[in-house]
């Protein structure tokens, strides 16, 4: 049942006159005057060309853009697309626009889109990043046409990455889920998915809307609320992704965002994961994974030193949290050098099983846990950009996967830790 | 604009479209005349209409179903004498009912004395009546219309060893409009049946009057001339009468057919019609408000005809690709009941004998702006016979009453010129005259209702349309106005209960009385008008300042 | 002489058999109501030690982040603490009414005092628990912001205000119970001004070169280019 709540008035009258619909496409926005307008330009076309007999609506919703955006949109999603003449809608296509005064942050917006589709009793709905500038109309048969036509419940992308990009899935979010709900979801922090109506009610209803983790990662949330709860998964393959503008700090942000939801599920699946077992594959429209190799320059030493500064500060804090030998392994590496310096695979997955008990042990304050991790992690990056520099995609697949199974093999040392009555230290 | 009092009456009308031969039979042979048709003139006149439209009934070898006349001069016998005609014709005029006569004006029948003397020899008096050529060629340009039928315009005459142009059936060359012979005797057709008292023509398949080499073969400027020629002779000589085009065009390529008020006085608005459907079966109103967006202004004089079905197949040719196979997959799935880029069926079983999608669609047909043509039948909801194969399916005997051939005749059942509809959901014992005339509730009696609404004022034929875009786009509502005269029209095209908000500021502090039940409602005030209505239901609203 | 001797001594000695007498049934009921104190804080440390565990204060004390303190004070758990708190509590109350019942004057005085300086202890006790826990979180929070973002000295910075706060919550805590309270108070004040002086001095002379590079790359695109090279996109 939706919360009614988190509706204005003003958008409940514009969801009345919409009435019900077959498909909803959300679009949150935040001063992305850049890329927006595109965005809803594509999402329109889509519509048109692969979804015309179904009643659609485009739902924006806006954070309080100063920058012009929700009109671009709003102008973008009404007007006929520049090379479709061929495209003739048979149906009135809306575009609905509100905003919600809570400031950035996708989940408000989320829930709001979630409540709405909910209202609209619509069979299925897509979320679509108003930064992908890569999307393609048919983007919308890709993410959509599972679930309308196939039943699936959750859709989520498959993106043509460079193989440096987004080391923080690869090399712990997406190895992780892996190993613990056993589905092989590649992007399990979804910037476009999409979902069946009646998945999209249940989610609605979940605990995760009011604690802090969980509403900051929400997307990690669904994906692993899908794969706990039998729900009907799928994978597309969409393209390239679109680029978020570099913002100092953001790598605190991105750890709140992805491994804070993802302890929070943890807790909240633990009589799932503990149980589950061998990894299946994800029913996957195109390919499974996709990797450019374009070169990145990565100032590794810097990384080395935040890694280590990092370590020895936060020995005290992470006395609470780690293994003492742990600690000891990860010390006498720091010690060995630039040069020479190997994070392990199975020391890096020590180490985040390790915090994902002392998390669920609430051994100190579980923001200054996550926060503890992110020097570690640039020790991670550090070896992986290492080891990987200059190899095939091929072979950097077949690391990864040896990086999956060894979450997967320290499975029993993380329930171990998890349901030990004292702390950690 | 014509000085004659009701020089206008066409605004006015609401016309009936029958076949003599399936509307009564007198004389028991198992086809309708003109006889039976007079003795039905009382049910028209109850039912209220004040015009008729009669499909062609002249002599003809019946090969498309009167289309193709072998005589101009005369009555089909199976129908009766001139004189039978000319009794009906007096006794229509005696209760108000004005009477069109339908007049194929493209082409012949293969067996009429023109063509047959036409085809005899090239120095036939005759041989330029129609359009002959040594090879198959010419006009390759003009596209087939009867697709399912024909492989070419040109047919193979053995007798004159050439080939003739026929745009429709091959049984039907057509007249050679080039000829001033043949416009010259097209108006004396006109003129003999003008002379014996009818009201007006509806002038079959206009836009093919003439051809020329690497047109399209229609709606060409010569075509206008003829038709320009043809209605200044009859302002001329027959002042007051009416000629209405069948034209299945585009709206901007119908325009032309008004000119400046000196061709037609109506024209069908083709693509109208199939966007009704659709916007139903959408439930949106899109489809509706974007072809009269597309609807030119015509002059004042002039009329556009409305209608919801009739006697060929609910034609597909003025919409786009998508539009139609969304028709097709919505309303005609089953393949049987395609002909000719189009749907052969009745207005019930269309609309799936809902009654409440009956009354929405009639009360379009009665409120958007044009005169309003009713197929006879369909004011009690007959339904069709598919496998009567062509377009015959819904041109079945009408169902006056639950006996003996539903009323129709009193002739052997095999011996009636087509079967009557006998399924227990549309046959005659089911849907006839005499049950739904004993019940207020009827949908016949709704019908009665609805058409004495629409002629209680004139502005629904005469006045002005503007549309109101709420956000609501489940609703279609318009306002139609002539002098101080307003009337606001809501209709909800979706099948559950809607609300909607209007915005009536130019029209603060009236009132709004709703005109079938003339209770009033809530005084139109500084905020939105609210509306609910229930699915498929319309509103008639008078607006007056109290 | 010997009689009168004997006289009084076995006067005094009545007199105090007297006294006893008069004092041992106050001493009785003294005695009784401790022990029914006994019972009653027995039963309510019982009652709330369930309580507790039912609404799981230690989980809550835990992530509040009191357990660790309090085991690295060599204290028991939270609930134990609070538990043995309440219980003291009571059974001082009901011996404190206990020793009003001798009716020994004076001492009813000072129990009164006693009792009246009591919640301010009981304040300033809490006062410096609550500073101890912030001193903690917060000393840590700027440890790990000031690391990630790769600020020179993180140790100091965390160490410096976890002394701070320290600094404030006992500064508050003796002005709670009212011991040298102008005294503290005066200290606090000179010892914070005279570190944010030198901070000021400090941070003006000092880093008045670093300041100005600071603000340099901030303006300029290298700072933006070389955070580039640094940061891969996590996501």
């Amino acid at each position: 049942m939706a919360d009614e709540s988190i509706l204005s008035d003003d958008l409940l009258r514009q969801l009345i006159s919409v009435g019900e619909v077959d498909v909803v496409v959300g679009l949150p926005t935040h001063n992305n005057a850049k890329t927006a307008a595109h965005v809803a330009q594509m999402i329109r076309t889509g519509l048109l060309h692969y979804f015309l007999r179904q009643r659609a609506v485009i739902l924006n919703v806006d954070a309080g853009s100063r920058d012009g955006t929700r009109e671009l949109v709003q102008a973008a999603a009404i007007s006929d697309a520049r090379d479709s003449a061929s495209l003739h809608s048979l149906r009135t296509l809306r575009c609905i626009s509100t905003r919600h005064v809570e400031g950035p942050g996708q989940a408000t917006a989320l829930q709001i889109i979630l409540a709405s589709t909910d209202l609209l009793r619509a069979r299925a709905c897509a979320v679509v990043s108003p930064a992908s500038s890569s999307i393609e109309p048919d983007w919308m048969e890709r993410l959509l046409r599972p679930v309308c036509s196939e039943n699936c419940d959750f859709v989520t992308p498959i993106y043509r990455r460079n193989a440096f990009e987004g080391l923080l899935i690869t090399n712990l979010l997406y190895p992780m889920i892996r190993a613990l709900y056993a589905q092989r979801i590649r992007e399990p922090h979804p910037a476009d998915f999409a979902f069946s109506g009646r998945f999209g009610s249940h989610l609605l209803d979940l605990e995760l809307w009011r604690n802090e983790f969980s509403r900051m990662g929400a997307e990690v949330c669904f994906t692993a609320t899908a794969a706990a709860g039998g729900y009907r998964l799928q994978q597309s393959f969409l393209g390239a992704k679109g680029q978020v503008e570099q913002q100092s700090g953001d790598l605190v942000l991105a750890m709140r965002k992805t491994l804070g939801a993802l302890f929070w599920s943890l807790e909240q699946d633990f009589a799932v994961w503990s149980a589950s077992t061998e990894p299946h594959a994800v029913t996957t429209l195109g390919p499974e994974y996709e990797v450019t190799p374009e070169t990145v320059r990565v100032n590794r030493k810097r990384l080395y030193q935040m890694f280590s500064s990092g370590l020895a500060e936060l020995e005290p804090v992470l006395t609470s949290i780690l293994a003492p030998t742990t600690l000891a392994e990860l010390k006498h590496c720091a010690a060995s050098g630039d040069d020479t310096f190997q994070y392990s695979d199975e020391l890096w997955v020590k180490t985040v099983y390790e915090f994902a008990a002392s998390n669920h042990r609430n051994v100190i304050n579980r923001d200054h846990i996550i926060q503890a991790l992110v020097p570690l992690y640039r020790g991670r990056v550090h070896t992986f950009l290492g080891h990987n520099r200059g190899l095939s995609a091929q072979v950097v697949e077949d690391r990864l996967e040896d990086l999956c199974r060894t979450f997967e093999h320290l499975k029993p040392y993380l329930l171990t830790l998890w349901t030990k009555q004292e702390g950690g230290s | 604009m014509p000085s004659t009092p009701d020089a206008l009456w066409y605004k006015d009308a609401v016309i009936y479209q029958v076949h003599v031969r399936a509307f009564q039979d007198s004389t028991g042979d198992g086809i309708g005349d003109f006889a039976g048709l007079a003795q039905r003139l009382d049910y028209l006149q109850q039912l209220g209409i004040n015009a008729l439209w009669l499909m062609p009934f002249f002599p003809s070898p019946l090969r498309d179903d009167g289309y193709d006349i072998s005589d101009y001069y005369s009555v089909h016998p199976s129908y009766g004498t001139l004189e039978n005609f000319q009794r009906f014709l007096e006794a229509a005029h005696q209760r108000g009912i004005r009477v069109l006569v339908e007049l194929v004006l493209n082409h012949t029948s293969d067996q009429h004395p023109w063509f047959q003397e036409s085809r005899k020899s090239l120095d036939n008096p005759r041989r330029d009546w129609y359009v002959w050529s040594d090879t198959d060629t010419r006009y390759h340009g003009a596209r087939i219309i009867f697709l399912d039928t024909e492989l070419s315009n040109w047919a193979w005459d053995p007798v004159s060893k050439s080939y003739y142009w026929h745009r429709f059936f091959s049984h039907q060359p057509d007249l050679n409009f080039d000829n001033p012979a043949v416009c010259e005797e097209i108006w004396n057709v006109m003129k003999f049946w003008l002379e014996m008292g009818v009201d007006g023509f509806r002038l079959d398949a206009v836009p093919y009057l003439i051809e020329r080499e690497g047109t399209s073969c229609e709606n060409l400027p010569e075509t206008h001339q003829v038709i320009k020629e043809l209605r200044a002779k009859l302002d001329q000589q027959f002042p007051g009468k009416m000629l209405l085009a069948e034209a299945n065009q585009w709206p901007a390529d119908l325009r032309p057919y008004f000119s400046v008020g000196d061709e037609f006085h109506m024209a069908f608005h083709f693509p109208l019609m199939p966007r009704m459907f659709m916007a139903l079966r959408l439930e949106d109103r899109k489809p509706v408000s974007e072809i009269f967006k597309q609807t030119p202004n015509i002059p004042d004089a002039c009329q556009w005809c409305l209608f919801l079905r009739n006697h060929d197949e609910l034609t597909l040719e003025m919409v786009t690709d998508i539009e139609r196979d969304y028709m097709y997959d919505e309303y005609a799935r089953d393949k049987h009941m395609r002909l000719n880029l189009g749907i052969r069926r009745r207005l019930a079983p269309l609309l799936e004998n809902d009654r409440r999608k009956i009354e929405l669609m009639n009360g379009l047909l009665m409120s958007l702006p044009g005169t309003p043509i009713i197929y006879y039948g369909d004011e009690i909801g007959m339904g069709d016979n598919v496998n009567l194969g062509d377009r015959h399916g819904v041109r079945t005997p009408m169902q006056w009453e639950g006996g003996w051939n539903a009323g129709f005749s009193s002739a052997d059942p095999e011996v009636l010129y087509s079967s009557v509809i006998l399924n227990p959901v549309y046959g005659y014992q089911a849907v006839n005259v005499a049950a739904q005339s004993r019940s207020p509730h009827s949908l016949l009696s709704w019908m009665r209702r609805l058409i004495e609404v629409r002629k209680s004022t004139p502005v629904f034929g005469r006045g002005s349309i503007e549309f109101l875009y709420p956000q609501n786009h489940r609703v279609l509502a318009y306002v139609r106005q002539l002098g101080r005269e307003t009337i606001l029209v809501v209709n909800n095209l979706s099948g559950s209960a809607q609300a909607v908000e209007l915005d009536l500021s130019p029209y603060r502090g009236s009132v709004l009385i709703e005109m079938f039940g003339k209770n009033p409602f809530p005084r139109v005030g500084a905020l939105p008008y609210l509306l609910t209505l229930g699915p498929y239901q319309f509103y008639w609203f008078r607006l007056r300042r109290l | 002489m010997w009689n009168m001797i004997v006289s009084e001594l076995s006067q005094a000695t009545h007199e105090l058999a007297q006294e006893i007498a008069h004092f041992l049934p106050r001493l009785l009921v003294m005695l009784i109501i401790a022990l029914v104190g006994w019972i009653f804080a027995y039963l309510a440390k019982v009652i709330l030690r369930r309580a507790l565990r039912l609404v799981k204060f230690d989980r809550l004390s835990e992530s509040a982040g009191a357990s660790q303190l309090l085991t690295s004070a060599a204290l028991p758990s939270s609930t134990e603490l609070l538990c043995r708190l309440i219980f003291w509590i009571t059974w001082s109350g009901f011996i404190l009414a206990g020793l009003n019942a001798l009716g020994m004057v004076g001492l009813e005085e000072l129990i009164s005092r006693f009792l009246l300086f009591l919640p301010r202890l009981l304040a300033a006790i809490l006062i410096l628990f609550v500073g101890m826990l912030a001193s903690s979180f917060f000393s840590r929070g700027a440890l790990l912001a000031a690391v990630n973002a790769d600020l020179p000295s993180p140790r100091l910075l965390s160490y410096a205000i976890r002394v701070g706060i320290l600094l404030l919550t006992v500064s508050m805590a003796f002005e709670e119970v009212g011991i040298a309270e102008e005294t503290i108070l005066v200290a606090f004040a000179i010892v914070f001004g005279a570190s944010m002086l030198s901070l000021a001095i400090a941070f003006g002379m000092g880093g008045r070169d670093l300041a100005h590079q600071f603000l340099q790359r901030r303006l300029s695109k290298e700072e933006t280019k070389e955070r580039k090279e640094n940061e891969l996109s996590p996501l």
